[in-house]
């Protein structure tokens, strides 16, 4: 059920992407083989703006790589959760790992935790999400592959704004207080400077990074900052038993 | 057999082929590398704290174009669904998002 709006916001997004690989000369059989094989979009739309014919091999790549490092982070978050799972398991379940089926499967590990939950990651919550996900991109993008020529601006309607409101309510999820929150706005800003200076998707790899180093410098700061607060919790409890 | 039908048809380029194979094992890769990574080491207090401020920081840099557009519908829009966010569940805050970039881009044309 979660998965729904979220399907929904994959549409306009699935059927953009297929109609403009249809015109860079990509047929409808190799739409959803790339759409099927990758399952994400920030690099398919990247290497769909730079494709050629035959395309540029090596600079595709890169590309792909760069949009693509923040899984290195992303499935590094997602290890200690997956320690469960036997290898094959994991496999399977990172190869469907997007931003939104992860960060997704992050927020319902933890609300679990929460509940006292001795397995926070639920493998079925995951999948199913991930399969409903898949399915509506592979889909969707197939259709504006066909339908490419026909499909008028979809964006004059507005439905590319679905890709930020999805990823500002998982922001809101993560939300801790402002003081957790100052990385993300190292990397707001950085990444925001670098996709006005910089061509190409750099911008994704440099706010990350940018904000993850800040973050590492920010405890290392006050790195005893987490063990007052614990103790002003164990007091309070104290103060309350008396 | 059906491959080489389609190769046969020009369905499926062999160049584009390729192409698309080897985009998708860079993909795979920075799917499991770090998984693979972090599973052999165990983590410090440090390390888990900037863990968790990564996964914010990677989607507010995804989403970052948005909030340097050169269209004022587009920025009110945006602002409309940040205030959204904020107080709705998922599905309304996209519709809300939808609607007010589809109507402020008309008006603001």
């Amino acid at each position: 059920m979660d998965a729904l709006p979220v399907m929904i916001g994959f549409i306009p997004f699935a059927l953009v992407l297929g109609a403009q690989a249809s015109q860079k000369g990509l047929s409808i059989v190799e739409v959803p083989l790339m759409t099927g094989l990758n399952f994400a979009g920030g690099s398919e739309f990247a290497a769909i703006g730079l494709w050629t014919s035959p395309p540029h091999l090596a600079l595709i790549l890169a590309i792909t790589f760069l949009v693509n490092s923040r899984h290195l982070l992303m499935g590094a978050t997602l290890a200690p959760l997956l320690r469960h799972l036997p290898k094959r398991k994991a496999f399977a379940a990172l190869f469907f790992m997007c931003d939104e089926s992860w960060a997704m499967g992050l927020s319902h590990a933890r609300k679990r935790a929460e509940a006292g939950h001795m397995i926070p990651f639920s493998l079925p919550y995951y999948l199913s999400l991930s399969a409903g996900l898949y399915l509506t991109w592979v889909v969707f993008t197939a259709l504006g592959a066909g339908l490419g020529p026909m499909i008028g601006d979809i964006e004059s309607l507005g439905f590319d704004m679905a890709f930020p409101a999805v990823f500002l309510v998982l922001l809101r999820g993560m939300w801790k207080g402002f003081r957790q929150a100052r990385p993300w706005l190292v990397s707001l800003v950085v990444a925001a400077l670098t996709y006005l200076l910089v061509p190409g998707g750099w911008y994704v790899a440099a706010g990350a990074l940018s904000g993850i180093v800040a973050a590492y410098l920010w405890v290392e700061e006050n790195p005893l900052e987490e063990k007052p607060a614990q103790e002003k919790e164990m007091q309070e409890k104290q103060v309350k038993e008396k | 057999m059906i491959e080489t039908d389609l190769i046969e048809t020009n369905l499926i380029d062999t160049t584009v082929l390729l192409t698309i194979v080897l985009m998708a094992c860079v993909t795979y890769f920075t799917r499991l590398a770090g998984y693979l990574v972090i599973r052999r080491v165990s983590l410090s207090q440090r390390a888990i704290t900037v863990l968790e401020a990564a996964p914010g920081c990677v989607l507010v840099s995804v989403i970052a174009p948005y909030f340097v557009s050169e269209r004022p519908a587009d920025l009110a829009a945006l602002a409309i669904t940040l205030l959204a966010a904020t107080r709705f569940s998922l599905l309304p805050t996209v519709v809300i998002g939808i609607v007010s970039a589809g109507v402020l881009r008309h008006l603001l044309a």
